[in-house]
């Protein structure tokens, strides 16, 4: 970058060491501009709320948490949280019972299509309002087929149930051969002892290859933070339940944890106007499920030839 | 021009690119114009887990106003209150009665009060056989002819249930049949349904409204 060619006469004369005025400007511009560049692209950086902290990031493997360490993990959770909505919730980490396995069944000549449950999870869970994330997806289906590919979510007639059509809520079925814990690189979702599947929030990479392997569509991915509004936040949480999630990562229908492993039903059985909902231990002869396993009439095991071998049923009654 | 003067306009080209990239980047960050668009939130009807009715065991529960059950406020005790017909034989409800719609059952098969309701005394009920049920415990006359209904109820299998599934836990929480079904019209009125999935980006061709 020499203006030694240039004539003195245009008043650039080319200094001792050759810089001449006018590169030097030029290079100068160029520096001051690539640093402003590399400063604004850093920019986002400030925006991002919700980056891990330094115990977040160094924290073991599920499995693998003493209960000292959970305990520190718990009360971290519930820092974390107060310090984003300001309330502070009660986390627990409530552990599977032995000798009990959950199964849900689902009436299908009861259900009128209301989409109750859809919200009634969406309150219990503290999932995102905007964009929307819902675990339930209620389903029209006219009558006389099981045909998926008729089926129809986003009704919005004036009055359910209609003429003609019955309704199919689906959501996580808690396989007991989940294809989605095969594929998961990390085992950040597995399934536990009672049958059902859950998903580390902390250890989960955001791949969404669950999400592509679940046949159901039961899996659902943050692609923003999630906004909850303070007001409707649930402060009963469960660590492998329905805290709080951050932005990539993916969430799903989890039985309600927090409820069920504390003797609970769901909260999508008891907003159910019409009791088409059942839950319970199957291996108990006494409750409901076992019930309805011995005095109803049909069962359907959605997508039954995938060979998942969901835990929840559907039925009609006689 | 020699290459000097063309390496200066890449630089200078370059830099007025980078320049351009930090206008873009120190805009604020944030939702897109398709997703700024904030979702109500859903109405809290639609989250409420009250029966849609109250029946006479409820409302001892809670004390409320229970002179609807007086019926000798009116009726007198030991006459039994005559029925009118019409001329189809279809039972005429008095005025005073004018809230009850006769339902219960197709084509009018059931078109007297008498078959659940005691003559002799206004305050009871009565199943076919003869016996008298106490208002509050109405379970009994209803499963005198829904069997298979009562024996699900039973084993909590029909109906709405609530609290623990887990006994040891917590009590469970029971409705019973005029919880939910009205007694003279059982059939679950039709109601609104809760708003559907919202589309992330909406999209004219994808059926959201008006598509029966």
């Amino acid at each position: 970058m020499s203006n030694s060619t240039s004539s003195p006469a245009e008043g650039n004369p080319p200094s001792s060491d050759g810089l001449s005025r006018r590169s030097f400007l030029r290079s100068s511009a160029v520096v001051v501009s690539g640093l402003a560049a590399l400063a604004a692209s850093l920019s986002p950086l400030r925006h991002l709320n919700d980056f891990p902290s330094v115990e977040q990031f160094l924290q073991k493997y599920y499995k693998e948490l003493t209960p000292e360490e959970m305990k520190k993990v718990l009360t971290r959770i519930e820092d974390e949280v107060e310090r984003q909505y300001g309330l502070r919730p009660h986390v627990s980490d409530l552990k599977p019972k032995n000798g009990v396995e959950f199964v849900y069944a689902l009436n299908l000549t009861r259900c009128i299509g209301c989409r109750k449950c859809v919200h009634a999870c969406v309150g219990e869970n503290n999932q995102s309002r905007t964009p929307e994330i819902q675990y339930i997806r209620v389903v029209r289906l006219p009558h006389g087929s099981l045909d998926l590919e008729k089926a129809e979510h986003n009704y919005s007639p004036e009055q359910v149930p209609e003429k003609g059509y019955f309704y199919m809520p689906v959501q996580c079925q808690q396989c007991k051969n989940p294809p989605c814990v095969k594929v998961c690189p990390v085992h950040a979702t597995w399934q536990e002892t009672d049958g059902i599947t859950v998903v580390d929030y902390n250890w989960c990479i955001g791949c969404r290859y669950c999400e592509a392997a679940c046949p159901y569509w039961a899996r659902r991915f943050n692609f923003t933070s999630p906004a909850i509004p303070k007001e409707r936040l649930n402060l009963n949480m469960a660590y492998l339940g329905n805290r709080p999630r951050r932005q990539g990562v993916m969430e799903k229908c989890h039985f309600c944890v927090q409820r069920t492993r504390a003797g609970r039903y769901p909260a999508c059985l008891e907003v159910c106007p019409v009791g088409a909902r059942k839950f319970g231990d199957i291996l108990d002869p006494e409750s409901e499920v076992s019930h309805i396993f011995r005095t109803k009439r049909v069962f359907i095991q959605l997508k039954e030839e995938m060979g998942t071998s969901p835990r929840f049923f559907y039925y009609f009654d006689v | 021009m020699n290459n000097t003067g063309r390496t200066g306009i890449v630089l200078v080209v370059l830099a007025a690119a980078f320049l351009a990239l930090a206008l873009k980047f120190a805009a604020p960050v944030g939702p897109s114009s398709a997703m700024s668009a904030q979702i109500s939130l859903v109405e809290t009807q639609f989250l409420d887990t009250a029966t849609i009715r109250k029946s006479y065991a409820e409302l001892i529960r809670t004390k409320a106003d229970l002179s609807d059950f007086d019926c000798y406020a009116c009726h007198e005790k030991g006459k039994p209150p005559v029925l009118r017909f019409d001329a189809h034989q279809i039972i005429v409800v008095p005025k005073e009665h004018e809230d009850v719609v006769m339902g219960h059952g197709s084509h009018n098969r059931n078109n007297n009060c008498f078959n659940c309701h005691d003559e002799q005394n206004l305050e009871l009920l009565q199943t076919r056989d003869g016996r008298q049920v106490k208002l509050a415990e109405s379970p009994a006359l209803c499963g005198s002819c829904h069997g298979p209904t009562y024996r699900d109820w039973e084993a909590g299998a029909h109906g709405r249930t609530g609290g623990y599934w887990n006994r040891a836990a917590g009590p469970i929480k029971r409705q019973i049949c005029v919880d939910c079904h009205n007694p003279h019209r059982p059939k679950i009125p039709p109601r609104k349904p809760a708003p559907g999935p919202h589309l992330l980006h909406p999209v004219a061709d994808v059926p959201t409204e008006g598509f029966h």
